[in-house]
């Protein structure tokens, strides 16, 4: 099972290929060695055919015939050449001077019938060899019928080729043996590796959602690969999260007013005597019925933000322009329900971002105060910028909420102390705090000392497209 | 006036169908897209009603394919609650955009408004005694001239282009302030009651009615 997998690994396949590779090019390297050596031995044999055949013919040529087969016996009685190296019984040169008669007159080998030229001559071994003897020779004519042969082993040529050849398959088992091992080690480490991230897998798939890969710390790719598959469990496990929590949430949430609305009902069931009675409660069933679904809406609009799909058609938004209409906008409410609103706004002030939504963010924070302050709470609206980045701002000097409620405000369905009786669904700031995120804004609560300030901080956006539509 | 209604759902068409009758209005319906986009191309409707989510031919593509043919005005009734799904929507030719679920009034409010549309080029226009000069930023009421802030002229404008036609608060939020969520706050109310005090300042005749369940409508007669 093990092996099996190693042998279908990647890098095994990869290492094998590479043992095929290697082989073919020293298969080709040797080629090329053996051609050049076998080139040469064959120009060394030819030469000293012809230097034999040269002497012969100075002698025939000085002295006559004589003087001729005398050469030739001289140089095959030579003791150094018939001592030939590798076949003792056997001489390596090979001479003969014949007539067209057939008749040999002087050498070591019987009527070849020799016509100039190259030839090469393949006798059997007179030991009986199941190979014949090869000789590399040239006939020469001597003048009159007389022909010379002068011919050369050539089983040197050959034993160096076996050699080569022995050599070749040597390297080619080393090459071999060395690719598969590199191919198992190769192999088993890259399976050591993926059976890491296949057990992490299976184990999410389980259920054990915090399970990570662990990381060798040695900055590879395999730590690359493991670092971005631990962060995209870490980013679902977050969003699963949640999920759970806003399914929770909602159930939990919306019992409150389904109860509400039903006793409402029943209470219309059992107790109304006219249709003025019932007409009230209708009536109130369905206000309820409008919070229910306004809760929804709320729901979905900040599940839409959070899925980030609004970035793509972000534009340049004229911030003070829009935080002076919402000022227009709220200042008679304001004044009548005694939550004097003033403004501070730098003008020509512009981000990058969705005007919609920016409206709406700045809107349920502003709505926000009027709700959740005494009456006679003043409510300040304030565009600046502070420590390099656009800050938008609107604080109150209520009553404020202590440290511990600031951190739960931009929770779901969280709603303050003070506030569950008011009007609104808990869900404004947790709008909020989605459309700042979409903004890569950040939503700072503080302490407004005394009451509470609810800013966006925004990043500057790059200059070029903002130039015109400020103001 | 006759309406077509293409709507899939048969509990909220017979209902729409009921209350529009009740209004004396005549409702053709039509299930799907595609028997929709025959009979708005075919026939002769005062306004469409064209629901976003359609069996056979998407609302999209179906106001599109009147659009090619026709100008009678159109308003979708869509769950599609997306800003994105808005603008879509109007820019493949619908005039209106009405959100599930929602009031009957609303609906109404909005048809009427949708059918009777005043030629926007007028450069003045007129309710009874109030007069509004929309070059030179005049209002007068009797002759007596009315000063109003930007935001309380865009309003009685918009009240004006449709006199004597009850205009809900969601409407004013989207006409006049381009406002496309709902307020907590009684925002609407508290503009209404500053441009009532200003109009009504030297005249005892309320020229802005308060419709119940509804919203609001500007009289002619004032």
């Amino acid at each position: 099972m093990r092996q099996t997998r190693i042998l279908k690994a990647e890098s095994f396949r990869l290492a094998a290929l590479f043992a095929v590779l290697f082989l073919a090019l020293t298969a080709v390297l040797i080629g090329t060695v053996l051609w050049i050596v076998a080139g040469t031995e064959r120009d060394t044999l030819v030469s000293a055919n012809e230097s034999d055949i040269a002497t012969v013919m100075n002698g025939l040529r000085a002295e006559g015939l004589g003087e001729a087969i005398e050469v030739v016996q001289q140089r095959l009685g030579t003791p150094a050449r018939a001592a030939a190296p590798r076949h003792r019984f056997l001489p390596d040169t090979y001479m003969v001077i014949e007539d067209a008669a057939g008749r040999v007159l002087a050498g070591n080998l019987p009527y070849v019938r020799c016509e100039p030229g190259t030839f090469t001559l393949a006798r059997p071994w007179p030991g009986g060899h199941h190979h014949p003897q090869m000789l590399l020779g040239r006939c020469a004519a001597l003048g009159g019928a007389l022909t010379l042969y002068v011919g050369r082993d050539t089983a040197a040529m050959y034993f160096t080729r076996q050699r080569i050849l022995h050599a070749f398959g040597w390297v080619a088992l080393g090459t071999c043996a060395f690719s598969i091992l590199a191919g198992l080690f190769l192999g088993r480490r890259f399976m050591a590796q993926v059976d890491a991230v296949t057990r992490t897998c299976e184990r999410v798939i389980a259920g054990q959602l915090n399970d990570r890969i662990p990381l060798r710390g040695r900055g590879d790719e395999w730590d690359r690969l493991a670092r971005a598959i631990n962060e995209m469990l870490d980013r679902i496990s977050a969003l699963l999260e949640n999920l759970q929590q806003v399914s929770s949430d909602v159930a939990h949430d919306l019992r409150t007013p389904l109860t509400r609305l039903r006793n409402r009902l029943e209470t219309a069931r059992d107790h109304s005597t006219g249709i003025t009675d019932y007409a009230a409660a209708i009536g109130q069933a369905l206000e309820d019925t409008d919070r229910l679904l306004s809760m929804f809406a709320a729901l979905l609009r900040i599940s839409q933000i959070e899925a980030g799909t609004r970035v793509r058609s972000f534009a340049p938004v004229a911030l003070s322009e829009l935080l002076e209409r919402l000022y227009q906008f709220y200042l008679p409410v304001a004044e009548d329900c005694g939550r004097p609103l003033s403004r501070e706004l730098r003008a020509g002030i512009s981000v990058r971002g969705d005007q919609e939504l920016l409206m709406q963010l700045f809107s349920n924070v502003i709505e926000n105060a009027l709700h959740h302050t005494p009456v006679g709470t003043h409510i300040g609206l304030e565009l600046g910028s502070a420590g390099g980045r656009i800050v938008a701002s609107v604080r109150d000097d209520g009553p404020g909420v202590t440290d511990e409620e600031r951190q739960k405000l931009t929770r779901r369905f969280y709603r303050g102390s003070g506030s569950r009786t008011a009007e609104g669904h808990g869900l404004g700031l947790s709008l909020v705090a989605a459309i700042a995120q979409l903004h890569g804004a950040q939503l700072l609560l503080s302490d407004a000392g005394p009451g509470l300030s609810v800013a966006v901080a925004f990043v500057p956006q790059p200059p070029p497209d903002s130039a015109g539509l400020s103001g | 006036m006759r309406l077509l209604l293409t709507e899939d759902d048969a509990e909220l068409a017979r209902s729409l169908i009921a209350r529009f009758r009740d209004q004396g209005y005549e409702v053709v319906h039509m299930p799907d897209g595609i028997q929709g986009l025959r009979a708005a191309t075919e026939g002769d409707f005062d306004a469409i009603i064209v629901d976003r989510m359609l069996p056979g031919m998407e609302g999209l593509e179906l106001v599109k394919a009147v659009r090619l043919k026709k100008a009678t005005p159109i308003i979708y009734l869509t769950t599609m609650s997306g800003i994105d799904d808005r603008v879509r929507g109007l820019e493949a030719g619908g005039d209106d955009y009405l959100i599930k679920p929602f009031a009957f009034e609303e609906l109404l409010a909005r048809i009427r408004v949708m059918v009777r549309r005043q030629a926007p080029a007028a450069s003045r226009l007129y309710a009874g005694a109030i007069e509004m000069d929309l070059v030179a930023r005049r209002v007068t009421r009797r002759g007596r001239p009315i000063e109003l802030l930007p935001q309380e002229f865009r309003l009685l404008e918009y009240l004006l282009r449709n006199v004597d036609r009850a205009v809900t608060r969601r409407m004013l939020l989207e006409n006049v302030w381009d406002i496309h969520f709902d307020p907590h706050t009684s925002v609407v109310e508290s503009h209404i009651s500053r441009l009532r005090a200003r109009l009504n300042a030297h005249c005892d005749i309320d020229a802005i009615q308060t419709v119940r369940g509804t919203g609001y409508r500007l009289l002619a007669a004032n």
